[in-house]
């Protein structure tokens, strides 16, 4: 009996172990840097992704040539192939074999510098601002891996706007299974989606601005009703195990969502002030509303939804303002990072860890057991005749 | 001192005992009551001022949370030492007046060298604050006891170690409260770290007030030693014999394993409590202060009821077993639900003081008299020794792996209580203990020797305790035991008093003593 119980112990334990360790790829992907470009160099990076699932293939498209930082996610059958064609090192014409069923892109297109004279830390349409555009930044790729188990680029992008430089740095991450990210705020990643990640770096501030901050402008492109909106909704978590002392998850959802799968971008509302992130350096990222806006010219988003009824496509930029009352502001760190994930479907929920399950279940049953024992052991020894 | 008439004793004296500047008159006394309540406000005040500013500690000095529960470990490490020898320093050398004066002095300074610390933004300033902070503030609850041990032996005594532990208790209260405000009105006048560190100067301030009060007090014993011929009495005997412990039964080891990890469940949740309430819960700093400081607020009002509780129905064991498991359903509530953070935290701020009220007199039950100094320091010590290394855990818990892992190491320390109470229980009901019985039972159980059952009724009772020392004294068979007995009992009867704190539960603030 005790025999048998072991091994049912041991085999759940296994059970439970291999669930939890368990990386079945959700989807298989292949990735190529500037598929049919002849002359393109290494400078030139627009990398393609195809991941391919049980339903669907999604094309995913990671483009820097534009200057502006640019991810497409599309959505067709599950043999649909892409093709580019290009114009020497620019892509001018993108065609899917298959009608493709839904299409989601992100792409910073500036980044603004605000003047928060009152400490607020989120920019508004009272502070005086100056937007920086993204389309002539240069960007040079300092580390790639394109493989089918990861596929992860890093580009540093220089900035001289009228005066105002800076580096940004980008970290784009794809993984063909669910995992946390590696570093803070260790955001969901699964095979459906992207992990984005942007430090602006060193960035010189106006000379006229004393409470210089950053915010950058996330525009937003889906296939949907020029009509409809995307909803930005703040859910809270009981669960701040991956990012220490953050119970908010902001997502931004495409219309499509509510009734089938739409698209999403999904980040916990907190930006990092220095390299080393951790609790002491964080601060608030606050996003602002969706508002409607257009595609901007120069840029492969242009090229991309060439051809498409503009009535079927949603844009919509929102603002994410980095800072918190009393930090210093941007200068006092001269840094500023920030995660969120881009992706297709439903926003993934995260779950309580095996650590937590496994303490409430150890910590009720244990004592619980111990009290039965306990009860069954008086009971028996007060039923017994005292001892002489 | 020991001697409880020599308070009704006039010596050679010019004030009529009407007169109410005589230090037997009882408006004097209640003058010197005040005083009491007052020593011992400065330092629990000071002592929870980092947690009452906790965001300001992370914004203006830039700590982490692993380095601001440093400030709070740091507090604990003397005292796993001191705990054991700051009384004996009071009895063998310093003397009550110079003792209270010299460990309010080092409170004070500690303070002062803290709020230092912040204004230069030095971490290591701070942090050396914090440890002097700590030899005082601990070993000052000792010299304040026998205060008023001193003073009011023999009448009113646990009434008035009640009332000056629940008035101190109310310091740590008052500092959740006034300390937001203080703050934002300092950083009209400065910014950065500087208003950090001035505000914790003015906070400084409340230890010079005690400090003073503890002049004025000295003052007064002097001159009622005097006018009532009263002298201080030294003692020769080492306090602790820690030879003792090999006769410790394997209930007390278990109830030193409560007094451990229960309370680990309590003093870093208020600690770090601030930002949890701010962050999981969105409350304003002052709202997060508020609902921070009910635990404190809540065993302050509630332990002299849960004591008479206690006194009536007996079964400490069940109580303690109650206590623990209503103390992991708030810790549960808050980690796993919205709701309102006051519903739980009321829930710990009760389920607290019934375990205080349940659990330390455990410990007169199960030890003999005679070592019960002993028995207590050492749960002192081990509490201390837990809070100490494990206040640095909790900050490095938030710091790498969040809040929801802190509730859920405090939710397994109050598991680990738990199977330590259920494992009291069935030993002691396998045996035929007398730690789960109601109080009629246990009197009729000759079996215990019967110093033990006054001496729970003593911890557990504060009416009928309250000429405890004076019966015990007239009592035929104990002024038959030969003298060496008698200088245990006085030994340990002035130990007791020592630890009545630790019993009353408003005081269990274990590295507050």
């Amino acid at each position: 009996m005790l025999s048998l119980n072991k091994v049912t112990i041991v085999q759940t334990i296994t059970l439970i172990f291999a669930l939890s360790f368990a990386r079945g790829q959700d989807r298989k992907i292949n990735a190529t840097l500037y598929p049919g470009c002849q002359v393109c160099t290494e400078n030139d990076t627009l990398v393609y992704i195809r991941a391919e699932g049980a339903h669907n293939t999604i094309h995913q498209l990671w483009d820097f040539t534009g200057g502006m930082p640019l991810v497409i996610l599309t959505v067709a059958g599950v043999n649909s192939t892409m093709n580019i064609t290009w114009d020497h090192t620019t892509p001018v014409k993108f065609s899917i074999s298959e009608q493709p069923k839904y299409s989601f892109a992100t792409a910073i297109d500036k980044l603004y510098e605000y003047d928060d004279i009152h400490d607020n830390g989120y920019i508004d349409e009272k502070v005086p601002k100056r937007s920086v555009d993204l389309w002539r930044a240069t960007w040079w790729p300092h580390s790639m891996v394109l493989t089918d188990q990861e596929v992860m680029v890093q580009l540093r992008g220089h900035v001289n706007d009228y005066g105002r430089s800076g580096t940004i740095d980008i970290k784009l991450d794809m993984l063909p299974f669910q995992d946390y990210a590696a570093e803070l705020p260790h955001l969901i990643h699964t095979a459906n989606s992207t992990l984005l990640d942007v430090s602006l770096v060193n960035f010189t501030t106006s000379p006229d601005y004393n409470a210089s901050r950053y915010a950058l402008n996330l525009l937003m492109v889906s296939q949907d009703s020029s009509n409809s909106t995307m909803t930005t909704t703040v859910r809270k978590s009981l669960d701040d195990e991956h990012t220490p002392g953050i119970f908010e998850i902001v997502e931004v959802e495409s219309p499509r969502s509510s009734s089938g799968p739409g698209a999403y971008v999904q980040f916990r509302p907190v930006a990092y002030r220095q390299r080393a992130r951790d609790v002491a350096s964080s601060t608030r990222a606050r996003p602002s509303v969706p508002a409607r806006t257009r595609i901007p010219e120069h840029s492969t988003l242009r090229a991309f939804y060439r051809g498409v009824d503009p009535s079927t496509l949603l844009v919509q930029n929102m603002r994410i303002s980095f800072g918190e009352p009393g930090d210093g502001f941007y200068a006092h760190h001269n840094y500023t990072a920030w995660s969120a994930s881009l992706g297709y479907g439903r926003a993934p929920v995260e779950g309580f860890s095996a650590l937590v399950v496994g303490i409430v279940a150890c910590g009720l049953g244990a004592p619980a057991l111990l009290l039965l024992l306990g009860g069954a052991y008086a009971c028996a020894s007060a039923r017994r005749p005292p001892a002489p | 001192m020991d001697n409880p008439e020599s308070s009704e004793i006039n010596g050679s004296n010019m004030l009529s005992t009407t007169s109410w500047c005589h230090p037997a008159n009882k408006v004097h006394r209640f003058m010197a009551l005040l005083l009491m309540c007052f020593l011992c406000f400065g330092s629990y005040f000071c002592y929870d001022t980092p947690g009452a500013l906790a965001d300001n500690f992370k914004d203006d000095a830039h700590l982490n949370t692993s380095q601001f529960a440093l400030l709070y470990s740091i507090y604990s490490w003397p005292n796993v030492i001191l705990c054991f020898i700051g009384g004996y320093l009071v009895d063998r050398y310093f003397g009550v007046r110079l003792g209270t004066i010299i460990y309010m002095v080092i409170v004070f300074v500690g303070a002062v060298i803290f709020a230092l610390g912040a204004y230069i933004n030095a971490f290591w300033l701070m942090i050396l604050g914090r440890f002097v902070f700590g030899i005082g503030g601990e070993s000052l609850q000792v010299a304040v006891n026998s205060y008023v041990v001193l003073w009011f032996k023999g009448k009113e005594l646990n009434m008035v170690f009640g009332l000056q532990l629940s008035f101190s208790r109310f310091g740590s209260t008052v500092n959740f409260w006034v300390m937001e405000p203080i703050y934002r009105w300092v950083a009209n006048y400065y910014g950065g770290y500087e208003r950090l560190g001035v505000t914790l100067f003015l906070a400084a301030l409340t230890c010079l007030v005690s400090l003073i009060c503890g002049l004025l007090l000295g003052w007064m014993d002097y001159r009622a030693e005097k006018i009532l011929g009263r002298s201080e009495e030294q003692t020769n005997e080492e306090p602790f014999h820690l030879k003792d412990i090999v006769h410790f039964k394997s209930t007390f080891w278990l109830v030193s394993v409560i007094c451990v990890a229960y309370y680990l469940a309590i003093f870093p949740f208020i600690a770090l409590g601030k930002l949890f309430f701010e962050r999981k819960f969105d409350f304003t700093p002052q709202d997060a202060n508020n609902v921070n400081s009910m635990v404190y607020l809540l065993s302050a009002a509630l332990s002299p009821f849960f004591g008479i509780l206690i006194d009536k129905t007996g079964r400490n064991v069940m109580w303690v077993i109650i206590s623990i498991i209503s103390t992991i359903g708030a810790h549960f509530m808050l980690a796993f639900t919205f709701f309102n953070p006051y519903i739980g935290v009321v829930s710990l701020g009760i389920s607290y003081s019934l375990l205080a009220s349940g659990l330390w007199p455990l410990v007169a039950l199960i030890v003999q008299e005679n070592q019960l100094g002993t028995a207590y320091g050492i749960c002192q010590a081990v509490q201390n020794l837990g809070l100490a290394t494990v206040l640095i855990l909790a900050g490095v818990i938030v710091d790498k792996y969040g809040y929801l892992m802190l509730e859920m190491f405090f939710l397994g320390c109050l598991f680990v209580s738990l199977i330590a109470a259920v494992l009291i229980y069935i030993i002691d009901s396998a045996n035929n203990g007398v730690l789960n019985i109601s109080p009629s039972k246990r009197e009729s159980m000759k079996i215990y020797p019967s110093s033990s059952n006054e001496e729970t009724a003593n911890l557990l009772e504060n009416e009928e305790s309250d000429n405890h020392e004076e019966t015990d004294s007239r009592r035929p068979d104990i002024v038959e035991t030969p003298p060496q007995r008698d200088i245990a009992q006085a030994q340990s009867d002035r130990i007791r008093s020592r630890y009545l704190s630790q019993i009353l539960p408003n005081t269990n603030i274990p590295d507050r003593q």
